[in-house]
């Protein structure tokens, strides 16, 4: 029973609830408010981690909160183990990072945005800590309606257009993960994680495999891999650029954390592979990552092109997880820090670098490297560490990866890892040099550009965005400088997600 | 040309993956029963457990509360994005409303529905109904008066500061319990023991009835104001 992990999710949450409060005494006092709830969020963190390293240094981190006094398999309860501890803290730096170039960038309607963003964040963290079925799918479905409104948050066709495309999408798979939920339910009695773990095997193989079907549909179609990815370029596109990195650096990543946790842990790797369906699963991701990398060659708008390098991205994880080995788990979290700070800190780069351009296309990217110099140095830095340069925190997530396909001996993997980054390498260079272009504006350009809508509204405290694109840069070079220090939360995460029998021993006997 | 490549392999992935989930679907063996689980020992024993009457609310307000609280957060949040997309600055353009019998016919009634609303959040407990069905009954009555009496007339009566304190009032009122259990009782959303009575009295049920008014008016206030933000007249300009 520890109180801590019960509190990441609550002060989030109360956070959203106390904003409109807060709007009708001061609305400037918000921001402040916000940003101290996520520091509060991050001391919490902080200190579990401190009072538990001797646990955590063994790899035996196990805390667990019953909610409301119930034991497991009749209450909810609240596990963190050393899986979610590495995605948590993950996901808190990320927010963290986020809220401040919010407080920079987001000019209008704050307080409906930040009670969005809170959600967002006690979702996200609900969804990693909870150790019960339902209780994921209440907050994959909390997650899903902020996210789909802060899409359509600058209010234009297209952004309306974008955020109903999503949210048909996503609601249509939320209600497939209910119905599995309520099959699994109605076959065995019980919602619990644990619990469902133990159990699923005495059922019979025709209803484990629609189980498993439709679990699999949702969830692909959440974490956007081939046949259902129409949704994710448009929203990712209109989205503000705090918005994107939102969605593509915690969303995307939260979804293969419950990915790991139901294919892992509740239905099990052995049942994925007595149903036949490993070796179809791990294929479909290569040709979803093949695809995604071929879609970004022929993209003309820059964030179209980071989401759809972003499906080739999450793609290869999937890939190289579905591999169940040891260094493919440990290939694939490190890929999945490295691409979460990587594609954040170009989004938020791009807010910055877009703020003057008429739209986000190809043509307007002239000469914007030439105007900010200093951001989009860092910007080239991000866009290095996509394509796998050594120094850099890319070139080490990839780096194992390769070898974890190269170990399990598949050649098309490994194909996969360096077609990604040679045809990266040619679709970014195309921005690059666009970047340094001179721009001469004709005398019809400059009046479209004046009669023109500008994309932001304001963009005022351009500084705070600016310091938040170094920070991301900062964090992708000290990671790739010093990778090794995360060398034993990637070994003792790995080992959690392996040893299923302890997670059930410790959530149903604890 | 290629929009319409895309929407037709959109229709052709969509049509696999239907054939597909359906070919698995019937594969399914027949009815076999409900395995109770966990389901046994609630109907056994949830009335000495919790002391509420109606099993349902026993469930949603104390063996799992946490997904109660998440499901009338997903409510706030729904809330909030649709006053975030659909909210413009300026007044509405209100109608005079309907006819005189109208006005005063409802006038008479409109009380009813309101005592009604709280009939049903108070007596969760106890019969059929509970916060989330209460709290749509009360949003009908600030529907009722944009409808027969104009928009400008619930704006005065019921503004939408109002409506969001009451909203967020409500949110409150649920952490402030579960926050409460953790004090007296030791655990998060722990049913309050010392306020339960005997079972079927009004004020009975430990914190379940405060839980329930809580989530009834949060629920009310907030269809209320998704009705407010939707009928604002929009301009073209305005984007």
């Amino acid at each position: 029973m520890d109180i801590k992990v019960l509190f990441l999710i609550l002060v989030p949450l109360s956070t959203a609830f106390l904003i409109p409060l807060i709007d009708l005494i001061n609305a400037k006092l918000r921001r402040f408010f916000v940003l101290l709830g996520i520091l509060l969020e991050s001391y919490l963190l902080v200190s579990i981690i401190i009072n538990n390293f001797s646990e955590l240094k063994k790899g035996d981190l196990f805390l667990q909160y019953h909610l409301g006094g119930w034991q497991p398999p009749l209450g909810i309860n609240l596990v963190m183990d050393s899986l979610s501890l590495i995605f948590v803290v993950i996901t808190a730096l990320s927010l963290l990072l986020i809220v401040t170039y919010s407080i920079g960038y987001i000019g209008h309607h704050e307080g409906k945005y930040y009670v969005l963003y809170s959600l967002i964040a006690a979702a996200s963290m609900g969804a990693i800590l909870t150790a019960d079925l339902f209780n994921i799918y209440v907050f994959i479905e909390m997650l899903t309606i902020t996210s789909g409104a802060l899409i359509g948050f600058k209010r234009s066709k297209e952004a309306s257009a974008a955020a109903i495309k999503y949210l048909v999408y996503n609601i249509l798979a939320g209600l497939l993960f209910f119905l599995a939920v309520l099959l699994i339910y109605f076959n065995l009695g019980t919602l619990n994680m644990a619990d469902i773990a133990l159990n699923f095997t005495t059922l019979s193989v025709q209803i484990k495999l629609f189980i498993t079907a439709i679990l699999l549909t949702s969830i692909l179609i959440k974490m956007g891999i081939f046949p259902f990815i129409f949704w994710l370029p448009k929203s990712y596109d209109t989205a503000p650029s705090p918005v994107t990195a939102v969605l593509s650096g915690i969303l995307s990543k939260v979804y293969l954390y419950i990915f790991i946790r139901i294919f892992w842990t509740v239905i099990g790797f052995k049942t994925l592979e007595l149903l036949n369906l490993n070796s179809f699963l791990l294929n479909l991701a290569l040709v979803s990552s093949l695809l995604g990398h071929i879609f970004a060659l022929q993209s003309n708008n820059i964030k179209r092109l980071l989401a759809y390098s972003s499906i080739g991205h999450i793609g290869m994880i999937m890939a190289v997880i579905m591999l169940n080995s040891t260094a493919g788990f440990y290939g694939g979290i490190l890929h999945i820090i490295s691409h979460m700070f990587m594609k954040a800190g170009l989004f938020v780069s791009c807010g910055y670098l877009l703020q003057y351009t008429r739209s986000h296309a190809y043509r307007d990217f002239r000469g914007v490297g030439l105007k900010n110099r200093k951001v989009f140095i860092a910007f080239i830095i991000l866009l290095l560490s996509m394509i796998g340069m050594p120094p850099l925190l890319g070139f080490a997530s990839k780096w194992y990866v390769l070898i974890a396909f190269l170990e399990a001996q598949n050649y098309f993997g490994a194909f996969i890892v360096i077609f990604g980054s040679l045809t990266a390498v040619i679709y970014y260079l195309r921005y690059i040099a666009k970047g340094f272009e001179e721009a001469k504006l004709t005398d019809t350009e400059l009046n479209e550009e004046i009669y023109s809508r500008p994309l932001l509204s304001v963009l005022y405290r351009g500084k705070i965005v600016s310091f938040i694109s170094y920070t991301y840069t900062a964090i992708i070079i000290l990671g790739g400088l010093s990778f090794r220090f995360l060398d034993l939360p990637l070994k003792i995460s790995t080992l959690s997600v392996m040893n299923v029998e302890k997670y059930i021993e410790l959530v149903l006997g604890g | 040309m290629t929009g319409l490549l895309k929407k037709i392999l959109i229709i052709v992935v969509l049509l696999f993956t239907t054939l597909a989930l359906y070919l698995n679907f019937i594969l399914m063996p027949e009815y076999q029963g409900l395995k109770t689980g966990v389901s046994n020992y609630i109907i056994q024993s949830a009335l000495r457990d919790t002391g509420s009457l109606n099993l349902i609310t026993a469930v949603l307000y104390d063996y799992r509360a946490f997904d109660s609280l998440g499901e009338s957060t997903v409510i706030f949040g729904a809330v909030s994005g649709i006053v975030l997309i659909l909210s413009r600055k300026m007044l509405p353009v209100s109608s005079k409303g309907l006819s005189f019998i109208v006005k005063r016919t409802l006038g008479i009634i409109t009380p009813f529905i309101g005592l009604f609303g709280l009939y049903v959040i108070s007596h969760g407990h106890l019969s059929p109904g509970g916060g989330f069905q209460g709290g749509v009954i009360l949003a009908a009555i600030s529907i009722i008066f944009s409808i027969v009496y104009g928009s400008a007339f619930d704006y005065r009566r019921y503004s939408p500061q109002k409506k969001t304190i009451l909203e967020t009032g409500g949110a409150l009122t649920f952490l402030t319990i579960g926050l409460a259990g953790l004090f007296f009782e030791g655990a998060f959303l722990h049913n309050l023991n010392f306020l339960t009575a005997e079972p079927g009295t009004l004020l009975s049920a430990g914190s379940i009835p405060y839980i329930n008014i809580g989530v009834g008016f949060k629920v009310g206030a907030g269809l209320a104001i998704i009705f407010y933000s939707m009928i604002q007249k929009t301009f073209e300009e305005d984007y």
